[in-house]
């Protein structure tokens, strides 16, 4: 049962990197015209990701949590008496960076609901990338975690 | 009165109580993992690690909702202060990163 949560948590979060990233290059680095992929990529309309966005995040993060226990208890006991302190460090943040992230949640959705006011833009656009920073680092700790033993052959 | 301007001031009570709770572990509860028991407020291991991060997150959120709660009223003369909501958490960020330094260091 936690091996197929843990996929899932893993797929969940494969989805929710795609559509933040997605968003985040849309705002920080908008197009108006779709030539090529690249433009295509950087010209979609972003405030069409952010719901899904947010349910993602929270899904992801709940999944997390409910498969939490299990690293709790086995992995990280490992991961201590292997002294991998940097990968025990690297989980500590990611669970610091994805509750802070949370309670960004309902700024983000109220920046990206109505049209850009003056003044806004910096928001969102800071508001997206932390998002985005955060979505990324998690994904690549807990993908590195997963893998530890196979990695640093352990 | 629209409740969204509250949400920037949310984000950085959220984050400042956050980081307290991690600090001082404010955990409203401790669930013990290895005999699936949840305690109220901080408590010692028993009979393998606790974990607290579930309890900071409730304190966080609590504790976030009364000061967006209390600050409500005032949000209605101040515009908001949307600079709050992301300076704020960048500055918690770095300030858990110099918390955990530790774990990078040994």
């Amino acid at each position: 049962m936690v091996t197929f949560l843990l996929i899932l948590h893993g797929l969940l979060a494969v989805v929710l990197l795609g559509g933040i990233t997605h968003q985040a290059v849309s705002v920080a680095w908008p197009s108006r015209n779709k030539i090529g992929i690249v433009r295509s990529y950087r010209a979609v309309s972003g405030s069409l990701y952010t719901n899904a966005n947010i349910a993602l995040y929270l899904a992801t993060a709940t999944l997390g949590g409910i498969i939490y226990p299990t690293y709790r208890v086995g992995v990280r006991t490992f991961l201590e008496d292997a002294r991998l302190n940097s990968a025990v460090g690297s989980f500590e943040l990611k669970e610091q960076f994805i509750a802070v992230g949370l309670g960004m949640l309902p700024l983000y959705w109220m920046l990206w609901r109505r049209p850009t006011e003056a003044g806004s833009k910096p928001a969102r656009v800071a508001v997206t990338l932390i998002l985005c920073a955060i979505v990324w680092y998690a994904f690549l700790v807990g993908h590195v975690l997963n893998n530890i033993r196979g990695l640093f052959g352990l | 009165m629209s409740t969204e301007k509250v949400f920037p001031i949310f984000a950085a009570a959220f984050a400042v109580i956050y980081v307290l709770a991690v600090q001082y572990n404010w955990a409203l509860f401790t669930y013990h993992p290895k005999i699936g028991e949840w305690q109220w407020l901080a408590q010692p291991a028993k009979n393998g690690p606790p974990m607290y991060w579930y309890g900071w997150l409730v304190t966080s959120l609590l504790g976030a909702s009364a000061v967006s709660l209390i600050s409500w009223p005032l949000t209605r003369r101040w515009s908001a202060q949307l600079w709050l909501g992301w300076m704020v958490p960048i500055v918690i960020v770095v300030i858990f990163i110099y918390l955990f330094r530790g774990f990078f260091l040994r």
